[in-house]
């Protein structure tokens, strides 16, 4: 079983285009998550987040652009290359597949394992040893996340928190070095969300990894971000700690409006 | 700590009960030869190789979600493949040796067609497989040194280290039941039948069952956990080939003789009927599906004529006969399970014992009750867990 000790290595975002058919989705976007930091990329709605997302873990192709992690160059590499380097994400709406708990926190687990089809279907002693192995380090990742008495349950009998909890622990069976979360608290309650605000902090601490958030809830972008990326019409309009974000006029004027100029930046 | 120790002895109580579940059929299962006669054999047998067919188009539409209707076509490369390989004209090969090329044949059959299988999704798949059929058909009749044309060849019986699965050569008597061709390959079915079930079952608890199901569910989110969609869509349709090549190979013991007509769309739409009666993704919903759409057209041409509503075989007065009224009923099966059972017969099962179980706690001693009530839910949800493959 390979484990991941080494610090994560930078993510670098350079000049990234996304274009689909005339809409500019992302505009020249550039910036830097430093390894073991969590790193927001805030914005208000269809302001470039999940495309930016979509485009880290592979399933966009920028029109031009690239991303970079340590050596390798993600922009040119199929989704499952890039989930073998090390790069998990969660989605904003939960895409989790059928069955129990144990069995979407194992896929979380197929890059880090090996056993083929002939070795699986003749249930061959080293399938056997890996599939147990494996199951075992799924069970701590669902302790670690609050899912362990859930473990054994289908996931479609689970409440939505505790549903995108599971999203959250699947990502993180992939022992990831660098972690994408997708508005991980959409939708939860307040105590969902402290909750959910404590297993990031958690995660963060315990396996050094870089954390990229994307998240509407300011409180939570603020409690848990070292630094924040604002993107609006597909444009990085300011970079900085949270502090530095929260009274950049660009920023408020993109949230809250200000008379015409909003108009203008369409 | 002693709480996973306790868990491990419960999860081993579990496979002692199964165990002991899957002893008992088998046992019957074995001495059902010296009982029943050649008609209920052949049933048994036609069942048995549907059943591996039917695990294998269960592996690739119903847990990886990609439709097929070129079925028949991997059952027509294993039977044929088998003829051929044993046969003359052919190379004339080890009876043996020649099965096992025949379903690695039907394997590479699949294999030459997975840059569209691994391509295409769902419906679409169904759509591209439809061509696999008609093509093999054609080619079943018009290339007749290999298939023997419209009339189809005779099957060369199976033979392993000089015994030979068919009524003579050498003579054989158990027990005083004189063990012929049925009886023989009775053994060889069951043999192959538990091959299918161990593997398939291997397949769908291990890696890629969970990538296979992860693709039907979301292509996107099985992707970015690292599962390589194309290689794994068009494994999932090399192994599905393989199995109906298998299961080609038992149809041509059994029949004895392969014709061109058998292996057309009707038997592809067939082995779908099967998997959506057992139920999407479950061998063992499958297995139960298969033996249902197999063994009704037989048994009801049998006993044609103490059914009402239907015609005997050839009697010809524009009534319905068997063989129609069979197709009617399984098509009525369809269409009740997909309102009332959607998950088919096996869910059917699971349902039924799961609300037998929780009956039973209530109706035990009034002082165990509230005490052996956790241990209880434990072992609920794991057998949820062994149920879902």
């Amino acid at each position: 079983m390979t484990t991941r000790t080494a610090a994560p290595p930078a993510l670098e975002v350079r000049n990234v285009t996304v274009r689909f058919a005339g809409l500019v989705a992302l505009d020249d976007v550039s910036f830097t998550v430093a390894p073991g930091t969590v790193h927001a990329v805030i914005g208000p709605n269809g302001a470039g987040k999940s495309t930016c997302f979509n485009v880290l873990s592979g399933l966009y192709r920028p029109t031009a652009g690239t991303v970079r992690l340590g050596d390798a160059e993600l922009t040119r590499l199929a989704p499952h290359r890039i989930a073998a380097l090390g790069v998990a994400r969660t989605f904003q709406n939960i895409v989790t597949t059928q069955g129990t708990v144990a069995d979407n926190l194992m896929l979380g687990r197929h890059a880090l394992s090996r056993a083929g089809f002939a070795a699986s279907a003749l249930r061959l002693p080293r399938a056997v040893r890996e599939q147990r192995e494996h199951l075992a380090k799924a069970r701590e990742i669902a302790e670690l996340t609050g899912l362990g008495a859930h473990f054994d349950a289908p996931v479609a009998l689970l409440s939505y928190g505790d549903r995108k909890r599971v999203e959250l622990a699947r990502a993180l069976c992939l022992e990831p070095r660098v972690l994408l979360l997708d508005e991980p608290v959409a939708g939860m309650n307040a105590a969902e969300r402290t909750r959910m605000t404590e297993v990031v902090r958690e995660i963060r601490a315990e396996l050094g990894l870089s954390v990229v958030l994307v998240e509407h809830d300011m409180g939570l972008v603020m409690r848990l971000a070292d630094e924040v990326t604002v993107l609006d019409f597909g444009k990085a309009i300011a970079h900085g700690t949270p502090d530095q974000v929260r009274r950049d006029p660009e920023v408020l004027r993109a949230y809250l409006g200000s008379g015409t100029t909003g108009e203008d930046a369409a | 700590m002693s709480d996973l120790l306790k868990k491990s002895t419960l999860l081993e109580r579990g496979g002692l009960l199964k165990q002991g579940r899957l002893l008992l059929p088998a046992l019957l299962l074995c001495a059902l030869p010296f009982y029943l006669d050649a008609f209920w054999l052949r049933i048994g047998l036609f069942s048995m190789a549907a059943a591996i067919g039917a695990v294998g188009l269960g592996l690739l539409s119903g847990t990886a979600g990609q439709l097929s209707l070129g079925h028949a076509f991997f059952l027509a490369v294993g039977a044929y493949g088998y003829v051929w390989l044993a046969g003359e004209p052919g190379p004339g090969l080890p009876p043996a040796v020649a099965a096992v090329l025949a379903v690695l044949l039907a394997g590479a059959a699949g294999g030459l067609f997975s840059p569209v299988a691994g391509r295409v999704k769902g419906v679409y798949l169904g759509v591209a497989t439809l061509a696999l059929v008609f093509l093999g058909h054609h080619v079943l009749l018009t290339a007749d040194s290999v298939t023997g044309g419209f009339n189809g060849r005779s099957v060369p019986p199976l033979e392993i280290g000089g015994f030979t699965f068919a009524e003579t050569d050498p003579e054989l008597t158990v027990l005083g039941v004189p063990f012929g061709a049925e009886e023989r390959l009775w053994y060889l079915g069951l043999v192959l039948f538990a091959l299918t079930w161990f593997t398939a079952r291997g397949l769908l608890r291990g890696r890629p069952g969970r990538a296979l199901v992860a693709l039907r569910d979301s292509e996107t989110a099985a992707s970015v956990m690292g599962v390589h969609v194309a290689r794994y869509r068009s494994a999932a349709f090399v192994v599905s080939s393989m199995y109906a090549g298998l299961a080609g190979v038992l149809l041509a013991l059994s029949f004895r003789r392969v014709v061109p007509d058998y292996f057309s769309l009707l038997l592809s739409v067939d082995y779908l009927a099967m998997i959506v009666i057992g139920g999407l993704g479950s061998v063992a919903g499958a297995t139960a599906g298969a033996v249902f759409v197999t063994a009704l057209p037989l048994l009801m041409t049998r006993y044609a004529d103490q059914l009402p509503l239907v015609a005997t075989p050839g009697s010809g007065d524009g009534s319905i006969g068997p063989t129609e009224a069979s197709r009617y009923l399984y098509g009525a099966a369809i269409v009740v399970i997909l309102l009332y059972a959607p998950d088919g017969l096996h869910g059917l099962a699971r349902r039924t014992r799961a609300r037998l179980r929780r009956k039973s706690p209530d109706t035990g001693p009034p002082g165990a009750g509230p005490t052996s009530r956790p241990p209880a839910t434990t072992a609920n949800a794991a057998r949820t867990k062994e149920h879902t493959p």
